[in-house]
């Protein structure tokens, strides 16, 4: 038997693009935040020179996000309504990330500080306290789509991990531009060995977000009737396939792995660009395909 | 005994107190005793008996002033069967008013709550921040922003109006008496007796919401879901074709074409 809709009241979409913005920033900020800690917590000296332009990258990224996150209230003078203790929800990863959001830009500007001060053994304790703050202010941002129970294309366990792995991926082609930029105007270059180190990493992490991926089209493939036109319509969005992972994830890969471009500085600058783009599209689509299944 | 026959089970019922009280033993004289016993406001919306006029959604606009191009309760058309065949049917939608709401799990500020007293899903418009989660959150699409006031808003059950004693807007303005608002704990209400006799369902029963809104003979083909024909492209076609998705001038505009 057929069914038809003949008429029924949608209503509008509550976001505007300053969302994945936000989860785009704080993602970038994340990832370089872990990276500058490789040298100055986990001890590999290679990443040294690394540390401080990470460092500082991430928390003026950091500055960005929760401006995205006001401009997009609709009652931007409230905002600090989240940061009042009654009005807390234990329940609601907004309220935890909220505070994340603010605790963690001072933590990270202390961390700056002793960075620059060159202190090494403070800059280590702060590190390891400041790590686990950057994975969670990352985290939450999984969680507040993985624990939203009415839309199939967020309500998936994978979300955390897939937000989490896709900051770092981010970040670290970020500072591979920022490191090309920096080995032109520096008197000593630096290392052929950091450049193949990082491109090892992003080659490892863009194998892992598409396991994500293939992960998700398995289980929604075989989901509720929402799950399964979600995958369909992610399928038919062009924003989708060509852009988050044909181009910001297969043809960066390949320019990774193939050994004609893997050595050069060019090519491994035009896959961290693509790469920096395909995130983007990628916290996009996450956001707005949840939005065109219609639940009225 | 009203307990055994909660049709929903009532997860979250914070019924600390004794189900009677010796002052309520059913004299008129006891009204602040009855008054303090926690309710669970519910509606019944009778399929059958609902005849598609839209005076719900025109009650509910004038009662809650709701601005122009959105509602708090609307009338889902929904058309079943083959010619000859064709039926047409009216779904009722408004807020569910859940026990278990997924819009108070997610707001970061508390400013949606569903009351204790009575189970009513209500809006703190002065706390909210407008982040726009409970609209994402909602599986029902029964919330929205309203323009003028710049929050999330979304049917209360005219929660003046049942504070006052009075029955919902929408209820009083159903001509065919459709729609029945009561108490789900109160054994004398009307509500309770329906629900008792009728068999009822309730929108999207798989996700553990456990709605306050019931339908009479709403089937499974009624659940706001369409069906699909085998073909991809044309199932995402066939999809968006009966979803009326004005653009953003609509919104803007409110519907001046």
């Amino acid at each position: 038997m057929d069914t038809s809709v003949l008429y029924n009241v949608p209503h509008e979409i509550p976001w505007k693009v300053y969302i994945p913005l936000y989860f785009y920033f704080t993602g970038l900020s994340a990832g370089s935040f872990i990276l500058s800690s490789l040298s100055t917590v986990f001890g590999i000296k290679r990443f040294k020179p690394m540390a401080l332009p990470a460092a500082i990258i991430s928390f003026l990224l950091l500055l960005l996000a929760p401006a995205c996150l006001i401009l997009d209230l609709r009652q931007p003078f409230r905002f600090w309504h989240t940061l009042v203790p009654q009005y807390f929800n234990s329940t609601s990863a907004l309220s935890y990330g909220s505070w994340l959001l603010t605790v963690y830009p001072i933590a990270n500007l202390v961390y700056i500080y002793y960075i620059f001060v060159k202190n090494d053994r403070i800059t280590r304790i702060l590190g390891m306290f400041t790590v686990p703050l950057a994975i969670f202010v990352h985290a939450y941002t999984g969680f507040a789509f993985a624990l939203v129970r009415a839309r199939a294309w967020w309500h998936s366990a994978l979300m955390p991990g897939y937000f989490l792995t896709s900051a770092l991926l981010s970040g670290i082609a970020l500072l591979v531009v920022v490191a090309l930029i920096m080995d032109r105007w520096r008197k000593e270059p630096l290392e052929a060995a950091l450049f193949r180190d990082l491109r090892l990493m992003m080659v490892g992490i863009l194998l892992m977000d598409l396991f994500w991926n293939g992960s998700f089209w398995l289980t929604l493939l075989v989901s509720t009737a929402d799950g399964y036109v979600s995958i369909l319509y992610a399928f038919h969005e062009k924003l989708y396939v060509w852009g988050e992972l044909v181009s910001g994830m297969l043809i960066p890969l390949a320019i990774l792995v193939l050994p004609k471009t893997r050595d050069d500085r060019i090519w491994l600058c035009v896959a961290s660009l693509l790469i920096i783009g395909g995130v983007f599209l990628m916290r996009y689509s996450v956001v707005f395909i949840g939005f065109e299944i219609p639940l009225s | 005994m009203s307990k055994i026959l909660k049709p929903q089970g009532g997860v979250l019922l914070a019924d600390s107190r004794p189900a009677s009280s010796p002052s309520q033993s059913g004299s008129p004289a006891a009204e602040p005793a009855q008054s303090a016993r926690p309710k669970r406001w519910a509606m019944l919306v009778d399929q059958r008996r609902c005849i598609g006029c839209h005076s719900c959604t025109i009650a509910c606009k004038s009662e809650n002033n709701v601005p122009l191009g959105f509602w708090r309760s609307w009338v889902k058309g929904i058309q079943k069967g083959n010619f000859p065949d064709v039926g047409n049917f009216f779904l009722r939608r408004l807020c569910n008013h859940c026990d278990v709401p997924p819009c108070c799990q997610v707001c970061p500020v508390q400013a949606t709550a569903r009351r204790d007293e009575d189970g009513v899903v209500v809006m703190y418009y002065g706390k909210c921040i407008g982040c726009g989660m409970c609209i994402a959150a909602c599986p029902y699409d029964a919330r929205f922003f309203n323009p003028i006031r710049n929050t999330a808003d979304k049917c209360d059950f005219c929660v003046e109006r049942i504070d006052k004693g009075l029955q919902p807007a929408c209820v009083e303005a159903c001509p065919s008496r459709a729609l029945v608002f009561g108490d789900m704990d109160d054994p004398k209400s009307e509500l309770f007796q329906r629900l008792a006799s009728l068999p009822t369902t309730v929108i999207k029963p798989e996700l553990g919401t456990h709605p306050k809104v019931f339908y009479v003979a709403a089937e499974k083909s009624l659940k706001g879901r369409i069906s699909y024909s085998d073909d991809f492209k044309e199932q995402i076609l066939e999809y968006h074709k009966h979803i009326p998705s004005p653009d953003e001038s609509y919104w803007k505009e409110g519907g001046k074409e």
